[in-house]
């Protein structure tokens, strides 16, 4: 059944059988299921990973739909990963599913991420997107960063032992530096071009194949039309990536990072 | 232009875009008039449809001749499990219509081909290229630019992406390609792989590139192409002009109605 299902992609040299085989038995957690998690877990499941972990603890709302495609109309005051499960569910049925009806946090993301081989960023709160991006480095778990905002967005690729969110942006912007999706809004098909990109990343990163967006960001200008990758290097004095971390321990997060992000020690 | 008014409904739904400066509530009425062609309800046309429908965009339409296969669902996510061997158009339209009820939808079930496409684009404002054939490519610049209509372009082949959009009389596919590959030269079959995200990426920008000529903001996709490869993960843009000696949109132009383009492309009839 699943040889008809993922023909195109079997006969692909850069995946093959044997790629097509790992996809089945890979996992990856997608943390946060709205505009960028949608497209992310559309095409991953398309794709055949196997197993695929829903984390969110919101429920659909209908200002979600002007670019949340994974859900419906009739999925509004649903909880997100259960709604989002639904509908992947309709594009393969044989798809492993976790419901996480959880909001990440120091306390509870080592867990949460544990049984996963790599994490997709689909939040929209930059301190969580640093909590993913510290807990991915001191777990050693690939990680896809993803952020979208108005007309644009970005996206890189945090492989264990490779250069962080944190040597690119050593710590989350001020709240009245960065405004909010819902203060500045959001073109739906933005986060459909992030979100694919992602997924993308996630796949290759699962084949291990092609070069992943690792000491690289992708940066999208929606309006302008312009779609850019620049290199950046690791930073020797990074807070949780360096030899001279200062963000060690997930179980002390608390202590070394402020609420917002910040590091504190 | 009379200001424009929301229901509640509305207000909610498109709250991102009503606070979107250079969108807004002008921005937003533009969608909900706009007609929509959709070429194609495949890899690229699954996106095109989402997030077109997603925005709002007021009346959709859908061609295509196929229906829903299970090897389908690898990457055309607009279709599920329960639509198949059922018509493409018809599924899509369903899935669509539950994102958003608001959107009139239109199915024509059907392969557009010399007869019909005249009168098929005619009814829309915008064309989006979602099919996998070069007979079609051209047919599509051609009767795009014979109606003065913008054609907003994507193909993908493996690992690799295009997109770019006509806009008639500033270059058109004929003057980005002048000559078909030759028959055979580029597979265009179930025997051509691709990876699953690919069609995602191209179809988001197509849709992106659409929104932006329907609401008249930002930096449109012409004269420029964007190229992305996959496997190494790069974007690149080339430039391209008006060709002067395009028999279509040149100086001198010998095509002015459409022509054969099964004979033209040396292919056969469509799949």
């Amino acid at each position: 059944m699943t040889d008809a299902r993922h023909h195109r992609q079997r006969i692909l040299a850069e995946v093959g059988e044997a790629g097509q085989r790992r996809l089945e038995h890979a996992s990856v957690a997608i943390v946060g299921v709205g505009g960028l998690g949608s497209p992310v877990a559309l095409y991953l499941a398309a794709a055949g990973v196997g197993h695929l972990g829903l984390v969110d603890d919101q429920r659909v709302e209908l200002s979600n739909l002007n670019r949340q495609i994974l859900f419906e109309e009739c999925d509004v005051g649903r909880p997100k990963v259960e709604a989002a499960a639904g509908r992947l569910r309709l594009l393969d049925p044989a798809l492993r599913l976790d419901e996480r009806e959880e909001n990440v946090r120091a306390s509870n993301v080592a867990g949460l991420l544990a049984e996963y081989d790599l994490v997709v960023d689909g939040t929209d709160a930059f301190e969580t997107k640093f909590l993913l991006n510290d807990a991915a480095v001191l777990l050693h778990k690939p990680l896809v960063h993803g952020a979208v905002l108005q007309w644009g967005g970005q996206v890189t690729t945090v492989l264990p032992g490779g250069p962080c969110l944190r040597c690119l942006f050593k710590e989350p912007p001020e709240p009245d530096e960065a405004p909010t999706c819902e203060e500045a809004g959001i073109m739906g098909a933005a986060t459909g071009v992030v979100g694919s990109v992602q997924a993308e990343e996630a796949l290759k990163v699962l084949l291990n194949v092609g070069t992943p967006l690792s000491g690289r960001i992708f940066q999208h200008d929606g309006l302008g039309g312009e779609a850019r990758v620049t290199t950046f290097p690791r930073d020797p004095n990074c807070p949780v990536c360096s030899p001279r971390a200062r963000i060690t321990d997930l179980s002390r997060y608390d202590e070394q990072v402020s609420p917002r992000g910040h590091v504190l020690v | 232009m009379p200001a424009p008014s929301f229901t509640a409904e509305q207000r909610q739904r498109y709250a991102r875009h009503l606070t979107l400066a250079e969108m807004g509530p002008v921005g937003q009425q533009r969608l909900m008039q706009s007609r929509v062609l959709i070429v194609g309800v495949g890899a690229l046309g699954s996106p095109v449809a989402l997030y077109l429908a997603a925005a709002g965009v007021g009346t959709i339409g859908l061609v295509d001749h196929d229906q829903v296969r299970l090897s389908n669902l690898q990457r055309q996510v607009v279709h599920s499990v329960d639509g198949l061997e059922q018509a493409k158009v018809e599924v899509a339209a369903r899935t669509v219509r539950s994102l958003n009820p608001d959107v009139m939808v239109q199915t024509i079930e059907a392969t557009v081909d010399e007869r019909n496409a005249m009168a098929i684009l005619g009814r829309y404002d915008v064309i989006v290229d979602g099919t996998d054939s070069f007979r079609a490519r051209y047919l599509l610049s051609d009767a795009a630019y014979l109606l003065k209509k913008p054609l907003v372009h994507g193909s993908i082949f493996r690992i690799e992406g295009q997109v770019t959009v006509f806009q008639p009389g500033r270059g058109c596919y004929r003057c980005l390609y002048p000559e078909p590959p030759p028959a055979g030269a580029i597979g265009e079959s179930e025997q051509v792989g691709v990876l699953a995200a690919l069609p995602g990426i191209i179809g988001t920008i197509q849709a992106a590139e659409t929104i932006k000529l329907i609401t008249r903001v930002g930096d449109g996709l012409v004269n420029r192409v964007l190229l992305h490869d996959a496997m190494a993960m790069t974007f690149q843009e080339v430039r391209y002009q008006r060709n002067r000696a395009c028999p279509l949109c040149g100086d001198r132009p010998s095509i002015r109605s459409l022509v054969d383009y099964g004979a033209f492309t040396g292919a056969e009839a469509v799949r």
